[in-house]
């Protein structure tokens, strides 16, 4: 029974293979597609799955997605052992609250990961700490730990907004980093730099509009 | 909605994007954002730059041992470690057992003390006894009488002008727990009056009664032993270990 299971299983993997193998020798760019296609319809399986209470699902999801969780909870609060607590509280907080997705409403990393900032800057609130604003890690390291199977065009559009964050001109970048990852208002961040309110806001503004045009052009 | 009017809400909008506007300037945005198709486009804009701002930090693998924690943390490992954490933490069972262990250590000391009583009553009683005894021997007027039985010897004391009379035996067997000697004594008619019920001494090899004679001592004519059941007979019922004529 065992040796049979084991011979469809195989089966089911060249056929897989093939397919892939098929698709690659026609373009590239179907192979992409064809790859998230599959990894999207596997994702909100695994997601309805957990809703439902499948902690096998959950865990493969956590494995998926715990290195991108941690990155963001540990950008934010500096503190790898804080860092690591933040991450398990996201986590937890996706076990109780996965049916609140909606895949109709946009994709699951985004959401997995805005659930994150807001853990980890309700902690940083309540710890009342700030830590460094720059990244210590080494960008083009990090990104190669990324496993394979999320090399899609979205991904590579997150590389290249992570650059385009890191070539903002320090000023603008400092803006962004105490508003999106250290959760101040303008106003906090005018008293934390010592800069005026409209030196804030116009810093802030152009920060965004280059973002925006740098996401645009991809 | 001219180009001026718009101005203070657009340039609110990235600040409002990532969560950065202060609180006094959003009521006034989201109510322009209800009646503004143009700034809602806008602002979908920098939604979706928010948005890839979370992706766009470098990923950053855990220690393993998070996994673990996570893990314990789910309903299948929380069945398996419920029971013996409710063991161990339950206030309840605490109280239950510290009261059980109370109970038990009350009804110890209740015994251990009933028996110190009853050891202190019988070394009592045999203070008693023996003083007695000093006081016949040394009283002027004793009579001594020997006791010969079987693997058994001894004396009778026996004073006659105060009705008192001891017995010092040796070599008394000890015997069951349902089980007691009897002294009697016994008139010419040969008729049997309880004297006293006693037990051998355990720690001594001779054992020592004295007996308080209810009536004239010298209307009897001689005192016995026999084994009787525990608490004594009205009548000798066992068998007779020895008895003495005087």
């Amino acid at each position: 029974m065992l040796v049979a299971l084991s011979h469809i299983r195989k089966g089911i993997f060249f056929l897989k293979y093939g397919i892939v193998i098929f698709l690659s020798s026609r373009d590239e760019t179907e192979l992409t597609r064809y790859n998230k296609y599959v990894i999207d319809i596997d994702e909100s399986k695994l997601i309805a799955q957990v809703a439902q209470g499948n902690e096998q699902a959950f865990l493969e999801i956590y494995d998926r997605y715990v290195h991108r969780v941690h990155g963001l909870t540990l950008h934010i609060l500096g503190d790898s052992m804080l860092a690591e607590e933040v991450t398990q509280d996201t986590f937890l907080k996706l076990w109780s609250r996965a049916r609140q997705y909606l895949a109709e409403r946009g994709a699951f990393l985004p959401w997995l990961l805005t659930m994150a900032r807001h853990v980890a800057l309700d902690r940083l609130r309540l710890e009342k700490r700030r830590p460094a604003l720059s990244d210590s890690n080494d960008p083009e390291d990090a990104w190669q730990v990324l496993p394979d199977h999320q090399t899609t065009s979205d991904e590579s559009r997150w590389r290249s907004m992570y650059f385009a964050v890191q070539s903002l001109h320090p000023d603008q970048r400092q803006v962004i980093e105490l508003a999106y990852y250290q959760g101040l208002s303008q106003t906090e961040i005018a008293e934390v730099l010592g800069w005026p309110l409209g030196t804030v806001k116009t810093r802030l503004r152009a920060a965004m509009e280059k973002l925006r045009e740098n996401w645009t052009e991809k | 909605m001219t180009y001026d009017e718009h101005t203070p809400f657009i340039e609110n909008l990235p600040a409002y994007a990532i969560g950065a506007l202060d609180a006094g300037d959003i009521p006034a945005l989201e109510a322009h954002l209800k009646t503004c198709a143009s700034c809602r486009t806008e602002l979908a804009g920098y939604r979706i730059v928010s948005e890839s701002m979370l992706t766009a930090i470098p990923p950053k693998q855990p220690s393993a041992a998070l996994r673990k924690r996570l893990q314990n943390r789910l309903p299948s490992a929380q069945k398996t470690s419920r029971p013996r954490l409710v063991w161990s933490m339950n206030p309840s069972m605490i109280g239950l057992a510290a009261m059980a262990l109370l109970l038990i250590f009350n009804i110890f000391s209740f015994v251990q003390i009933q028996s110190l009583q009853r050891q202190q009553t019988q070394t009592t009683k045999q203070t008693e006894n023996n003083q007695t005894i000093l006081a016949l021997l040394s009283y002027p007027g004793i009579q001594t009488l020997p006791i010969n039985a079987e693997n058994i010897t001894g004396s009778l004391l026996l004073d006659k002008d105060r009705n008192m009379a001891a017995l010092i035996v040796w070599n008394l067997p000890q015997l069951q727990v349902n089980q007691t000697y009897q002294a009697w004594l016994i008139d010419p008619q040969g008729n049997r009056t309880s004297a006293a019920v006693f037990h051998p001494g355990s720690n001594e090899p001779f054992t020592s009664i004295s007996i308080i004679s209810p009536t004239n001592l010298s209307n009897f004519t001689g005192i016995g032993v026999t084994i009787e059941p525990a608490g004594g007979s009205n009548q000798p019922t066992g068998l007779r270990i020895f008895k003495v004529d005087y």
